[in-house]
């Protein structure tokens, strides 16, 4: 889905956006360092790697010598993304041309990792204080929990079973975009509020995360701040429990919003408290460059259209019934058939047939997963049949020119429109023409030089 | 060489095999002494590790009596729950590797005789495709995986029936081989191992930046592969050995069935079993040998 690769990627453009000293401020850090190598494209990961010990700056032209002419254009992608975020910085000497340098204080950070091995942000609390810390499956379903009350909320208030912390003017901000509200009518979902859906969580996630952060400065709470404690947060271990006392204020404030989403479970002992990152967090900085969904499917779609999803959340109904006729829900079971008229439905509101293929095939249950293709081929070429269908009609502007003195003058404005190529439409017995409108001008023209 | 298709994760996560070469014999005669050739090893392995959350590394070990795996970064014993650490090649490799050049000492019966003495290659290699085969079977998922030989001790001829059929199943199975290769003269084996599965094979001039030659060459990813200058191999040696004395041999006897070779003409085909006629028989129904030339 290209959406998702524009979404996850944006939260790298808002920070190679900061300023210059922000950005080199956030690469003191050591993990912001390693968040952002993690999020580039992988020949500017090489790159890195390669100049990691190189103190002197390498040439433009000798850098150009390392690919062969086919990846020339994944080069300047990879070489503009590294000076976007300054990590290349760049010199110009009129002898060697420009050159290029790391950036030192991302150097000195790197190579520290590399020959000391990674170190955790901080230490996990001992078991003695913490006691019985919740499993691994306990958190999972804790977040897929918490994320889904959230997520259904924010498309349909109604519907959520309880309500979050979450303040209703931050809701607002969430589902700025995503929903119209007009006066007295229930907030619809906007095109891209649909498509938000059919998303996968990880982008899901940082599009939320990215309002949040974008939305920061309102409440006097530094951006670069909270993009270094985001990204830190990825690299503690899931499952382990953290104290609290040594966050800041405004650190502790953003774990009670991530809280609520699904991101950190608080707990609270007799003296301290603590969170304890979830796999929604800790896979925040592997969804950075990663577009493809990893997670287990459910929807299982048939030669007769017919669809089974063995899923019990509300959501996974909701976003189903967007494209196909929910026809019954079972307790692990919800059971669809794609029709035209659930598809004429989709395709008003703003999906297209690609997004709805790509969610079926992105979510296909294992048993099916490893057929080829997961989604039956008749399935997919009717779908895509049937939004063609609904652009059967093209429309092109264009002029109507009738009432010809003579054949000569028709036959004559004909050729001309021809030659143009603008000649949408023509009816020699009644002398009719109709004419695209960029050659009307040339015609107009042309049919006063031939009164004269 | 395109790497397995499909069903694979992002393009750049990757599995990295190292067979690492610890035979004595050769180390104590080294230029570079092995502590330090380690340190650059590790650097090497965060390093890869940096580079993706989901990269995983394994390390074998290629002894001269034996072969074990001294590393796996997925390995639970890395993720236990009660102390959370980080995958770190460091402490868990160096302890593992002491172990086992211990046990393999302790395994050597006799003196080697004669000046080759070579580290157990196939069974190193044989292993790391055992584990790959065990990764792609695990799910519908599974990272790109490669192999990286540092090797440096001399090709043993008696390995080269074992080593040829481990590189045609990593052929088979879009494994590449890529060898760094740390010893005085070019192995054939790796040399033919890279050319034939579509690795690089490197021999550094200058042992002291070893780091810098594995950053530069090994550490791309495959998908990035097809758009990187990487060296090129000129010259492979593809001499054979023969099955029946191990000598490397230009010329030889080959069985019309399966293909083993020999030095001296035999009866009979040790490998398949076939009956090779009198040498200037014309029979047609039975097997014939191709003759050395100059023959009388």
């Amino acid at each position: 889905m290209p959406q998702v690769k524009i979404i996850a990627k944006n939260f790298m453009d808002m920070v190679a956006a900061l300023p210059a000293m922000k950005l080199d401020q956030l690469y003191q850090n050591a993990f912001i360092c390693e968040a952002i190598l993690r999020s580039l494209p992988p020949l500017a990961k090489k790159y890195v790697i390669q100049m990691l010990y190189i103190e002197e700056a390498v040439t433009t032209k000798s850098m150009e010598e390392w690919v062969l002419p086919d990846g020339i254009s994944k080069h300047k992608v990879a070489i503009d993304r590294l000076l976007q975020l300054r990590i290349f910085s760049e010199t110009f000497d009129r002898s060697s041309g420009t050159s290029y340098r790391l950036n030192p204080t991302f150097q000195a950070n790197l190579q520290k990792h590399i020959t000391c091995g990674g170190v955790l942000p901080r230490e996990p609390m001992p078991l003695s204080i913490t006691a019985r810390l919740p499993s691994l499956e306990d958190l999972e379903a804790y977040a897929l929990e918490q994320w889904e009350c959230f997520l259904l909320q924010l498309i349909n208030s109604a519907q959520a079973e309880k309500m979050m912390n979450i303040s209703s003017s931050m809701m607002r901000v969430f589902q700025r975009g995503l929903l119209t509200q007009r006066d007295k009518e229930p907030p619809r979902l906007t095109e891209s509020g649909f498509q938000f859906l059919l998303m996968d969580t990880n982008a899901q996630l940082w599009y939320i995360i990215r309002e949040y952060i974008s939305n920061s400065e309102e409440r006097d709470v530094d951006s670069a701040d909270l993009i270094s404690f985001m990204l830190e947060l990825s690299f503690h271990a899931t499952g382990e429990a953290y104290n609290m006392n040594t966050l800041t204020e405004d650190q502790r404030n953003t774990l009670k919003d991530l809280a609520d989403l699904g991101l950190v479970k608080l707990q609270q002992g007799r003296k301290d408290s603590w969170f304890i990152p979830t796999k929604l967090a800790t896979n925040l900085s592997v969804s950075l460059a990663d577009s493809s969904a990893r997670k287990q499917g459910f929807v299982v779609v048939e030669t007769n259209f017919r669809m089974y999803a063995y899923s019990t959340s509300k959501l996974h109904c909701e976003i189903l019934r967007l494209f196909s006729r929910i026809e019954y829900q079972l307790p692990n079971l919800i059971v669809g058939a794609i029709t035209k008229e659930s598809l004429y439905n989709a395709f008003d509101n703003g999906i297209t047939s690609e997004q709805i293929i790509s969610f079926l095939q992105q979510n296909s249950h294992p048993r099916v997963a490893e057929r080829i293709p997961s989604v039956p081929e008749n399935v997919t070429d009717q779908i895509r049949l049937w939004e063609s269908d609904l652009n059967r009609v093209e429309m092109a502007p264009a002029h109507f020119y009738d009432e010809f003195p003579s054949r000569d003058v028709f036959e004559a404005a004909c050729d001309f429109a021809r030659e143009y190529g603008g000649l949408l439409w023509e009816d020699s017995k009644k002398m009719r023409l109709v004419v695209k409108t960029d050659v009307h001008m040339h015609m107009r023209e042309h049919l006063r030089r031939q009164r004269q | 060489m395109a790497s397995a298709p499909s069903k694979l994760y992002a393009d750049d996560v990757s599995l990295l095999v190292v067979l690492l070469d610890t035979n004595p014999f050769f180390w104590s005669a080294s230029s570079l002494p092995f502590s330090k050739f380690i340190s650059h090893v590790i650097s090497f392995l965060n390093s890869i590790l940096l580079l993706n959350q989901l990269n995983q590394i394994v390390v074998i070990a290629t002894g001269h009596n034996c072969c074990d795996y001294v590393y796996d970064s997925s390995s639970l014993a890395n993720r236990s729950s009660g102390t959370g650490k980080l995958p770190a090649p460091s402490a868990d490799l160096l302890e593992k590797l002491e172990e086992f050049v211990i046990r393999d000492e302790k395994l050597l019966k006799r003196e080697p005789e004669g000046p080759i003495v070579s580290s157990l290659l196939s069974g190193s290699l044989s292993m790391a495709l055992c584990y790959i085969q065990r990764v792609f079977r695990s799910g519908p998922l599974h990272p790109h995986p490669r192999i990286l030989c540092l090797h440096g001790s001399q090709d043993g001829p008696e390995q080269y029936v074992a080593i040829m059929n481990a590189i045609f199943s990593a052929q088979r199975s879009m494994v590449p081989i890529d060898s760094c290769f740390i010893g005085a003269q070019n192995s054939a084996f790796l040399q033919q191992a890279s050319y034939i599965t579509g690795g690089v094979y490197l021999k550094p001039q200058l042992l002291d930046g070893t780091f810098q030659y594995l950053s530069t060459v090994f550490a791309t990813d495959l998908h990035s592969r097809g758009f990187l200058q990487l060296p090129k191999s000129v010259g492979v040696d593809f001499r054979a050995s023969c099955f029946c004395h191990k000598k490397t041999i230009d010329m030889g006897y080959i069985c019309s069935v399966c293909l083993s070779i020999f030095c001296k003409h035999h009866k009979k085909c040790s490998t398949c079993g076939s009956v090779f006629g009198q040498p200037q028989s014309d029979a047609a129904s039975e097997p014939s040998k191709k003759r050395k030339t100059g023959d009388a």
